[in-house]
């Protein structure tokens, strides 16, 4: 089953996948100042009135799990395409109506100064106290709806494909070699398992996504019909966590396929890499309750499920990726270059970066710890040093197999400085959160500032190392093609 | 040949009868998920009939299925709103709207189901799922009464109806994407 059955020229997709890790990295970009003018303001250095500051928080987490997304579902459609037939056209839908839903969003924050974070929590986008009206809530809402919707038709077209080559997705996870009756040789590959698993929890928060943003479009349109706010809550994070958790699942290919070919080593499906993507599977769909263990009206139960589960999702899936990328790495003899490193690299942020989340997801600290930076902290370290990284990594294993564009000093500059200022963004954010400063907040006493300004530092390293990635992968985009790889074509899964 | 016209016809007429018709708006639930779906499935019929009598006119007018879909989809969406239920048992009009466009809609529908691809068709399975499951939340969470016509009661039962026929979608979802469909294909 794991021929190469898909798409048999990948490199003519290369142009489209390229355009999406480009959008996605550019918005990446441009977030980051957001977040450094953030942090400025915070520290004291500028100034930025309370309703700008909530709308740079607004576009900064939305735009960046967003464009994550998008560079991620590049990724993971890239590989995916060499195993099962995807479809083109949905794909081109597909960033059209991101790009649709990026526009309504950014013109919904700026030009009407809609401002309720990502989490659009019901029922703020109706009560605003005017900071903003009508229109700014449906320009980002129904946005947010279009850009959903895109990702809805994307993983419909990735199920439906699966589906019609390995049978059932149960199959695309492996269920049948768990369960002993087919041999482990007949496995699907990782970018299948992978991608199978994203399907299916992306499908899911897409659509419980849809449904509380339609309820907040009928309350924001008409205010008098009202819902419960703690369903609201629970579809939001439902959506949302999910949403931003599977990231890493699709961009975690790239380090599945590239370390092997790299270190001239197989990376086969055990039965236990099997077991673990479907138990990432079930969590993933069931711990965004760690977000409501400060809602005193959750039933008991959710509450210790959303404890026990983080802890358990923070085990498998990275423990037998980040061990088995260790096993193909060790003595093999790997030619180090940007794309080897930063897939390396990316480990080391995933593993790091969940071991605060796994602290905040402790009743009794979350109690304490989850309204303060300290949650900033983890998921600046999980998806900067994390899953982005993962991106960039692709963007230069791509340019490499495609294209005559070399690699240069600057560029290995850039990868230490981007690791060095995405652990200190990180580190500073969980630093204010030791001193228990709050999260959210445009203003901050003189005692929180001194780690803010620090971040916004790092955070000017971090958008130059960020754009020199960019700039070689733009390069890469006018040269594409003029450079033939047996490395392109080559399997290893 | 004739049998789709029969059934579809027999519908229609036994949904017209006074008291039938009455009875049926009596009770929301039955309105909602009873009357207008047995509204579609005769249109259903009548669709199938139809197109094997003027095919060139379907062909000719929804040719992929794409048009079709759209229109069946504003159609019934139409009708999900609260405010129209309400407007059909105060207006005439509004009734004879809906007597009229409901049975269109189940035309359009038989015709461009098999016209769509797997893809379209899993998109529209997949919002009317999110669009039940937000309408029977609409309907048990409202604090207020949202119809002239039906009384808060009414409207909690029929939220209920709409979770059940949410609940029902998503286990098909999870037992067909999880049995093998090759096999399936195959037999």
């Amino acid at each position: 089953m794991s021929t190469v059955i898909g798409n048999n020229k990948p490199k003519s997709n290369n142009k489209l996948i390229g355009t999406s890790l480009v959008i996605g990295g550019v918005v990446i970009a441009a977030m980051m100042i957001f977040g450094i003018l953030m942090l400025l303001a915070q520290g004291g250095v500028i100034s930025v009135s309370d309703a700008m500051f909530y709308q740079f928080l607004t576009i900064h987490g939305t735009g960046m799990i967003g464009a994550a997304a998008l560079a991620a579902a590049g990724v993971m459609w890239y590989f995916l395409s060499r195993y099962v037939n995807l479809s083109r056209k949905v794909f081109i839908w597909f960033l059209a109506l991101v790009l649709i839903g990026v526009v309504m969003v950014v013109v919904g924050v700026f030009s009407f100064k809609f401002a309720s974070a990502w989490t659009f929590l019901y029922p703020l986008p109706a009560i605003s106290a005017s900071a903003w009206g009508t229109i700014g809530a449906l320009l980002y809402l129904i946005g947010m709806l279009i850009l959903g919707t895109g990702f809805l038709l994307l993983y419909i077209d990735t199920g439906r494909a699966i589906i019609k080559t390995y049978g059932s997705l149960g199959k695309g996870l492996g269920w049948d070699v768990i369960s002993g009756k087919k041999r482990l040789e007949d496995a699907p590959p990782k970018v299948v398992v992978a991608s199978t698993m994203v399907t299916i929890v992306n499908t899911s928060a897409l659509i419980a996504g849809a449904t509380v943003l339609i309820m907040n479009i009928i309350n924001v349109i008409n205010p008098s019909f009202t819902f419960d706010p703690l369903l609201a809550k629970n579809l939001t994070y439902a959506f949302g966590h999910i949403f931003a958790n599977a990231i890493i699942y699709m961009a975690v290919i790239v380090v599945y396929e590239l370390l092997p070919k790299y270190a001239n080593r197989k990376w086969a499906v055990t039965k236990l890499f099997l077991v673990a993507w479907t138990m990432s599977t079930v969590f993933t769909l069931l711990i965004y309750t760690h977000h409501m263990l400060m809602d005193f009206a959750m039933p008991k139960w959710m509450l210790i499920m959303g404890q026990a589960l983080s802890y358990a999702n923070g085990l498998p899936v990275l423990v037998v990726t980040a061990y088995g990328a260790l096993q193909v790495v060790h003595k093999s003899g790997i030619k180090w270059d940007m794309a080897s490193g930063l897939a390396f690299l990316s480990m080391f942020g995933w593993t790091v970066g969940v071991v605060p989340a796994i602290v905040d997801a402790t009743i009794v600290v979350n109690h304490v710890m989850h309204n303060t930076k300290w949650v900033p902290g983890h998921f600046h370290m999980y998806m900067g040093l994390g899953a982005v990284v993962m991106l960039f990594s692709f963007m230069y294993y791509l340019a490499k197999i495609d294209s005559n564009v070399k690699e240069s000093k600057l560029d290995k500059i850039a990868f230490w400085c981007y690791a060095l200022a995405i652990f200190s963004v990180s580190a500073q954010f969980l630093v204010s959160g030791a001193l228990s400063t709050p999260r959210r907040w445009a203003i901050h006493y003189p005692g929180w500032m001194t780690p803010a300004v620090f971040g916004a530092i790092a955070g000017v390293f971090l958008v130059i190392a960020t754009s020199i990635f960019i700039i070689h992968f733009v390069r890469y985009m006018k040269n594409r093609g003029t450079l033939g790889s047996d490395m392109n074509e080559q399997e290893t899964a | 040949m004739k049998k789709p016209l029969i059934i579809g016809s027999s519908i229609l007429l036994i949904l017209l009868i006074p008291p039938i018709r009455v009875y049926m708006e009596s009770i929301m639930i039955i309105h909602m998920l009873v009357q207008l779906p047995l509204l579609i499935i005769a249109g259903w019929f009548l669709g199938d009939y139809m197109i094997s009598k003027i095919p060139k006119v379907f062909i000719l007018s929804n040719d992929n299925g794409v048009p079709g879909i759209i229109l069946f989809v504003a159609i019934t969406m139409f009708w999900m709103l609260p405010r129209t239920l309400d407007e059909a048992l105060t207006f005439p009009m509004y009734e004879l709207f809906k007597f009229v466009s409901l049975p269109i809609s189940g035309i359009l529908l038989v015709d461009s189901w098999g016209k769509i691809n797997d893809l379209g068709r899993i998109f529209i399975y997949l919002n009317y799922l999110s669009m039940f499951a937000l309408m029977g939340w609409l309907y048990l969470d409202s604090p207020i009464q949202i119809c002239n016509n039906y009384l808060v009661d009414q409207q909690k039962v029929l939220g209920w109806g709409f979770i059940f026929i949410t609940a029902i979608m998503v286990l098909y979802v999870v037992q067909y994407v999880f049995t093998d469909q090759s096999e399936l294909e195959e037999t």
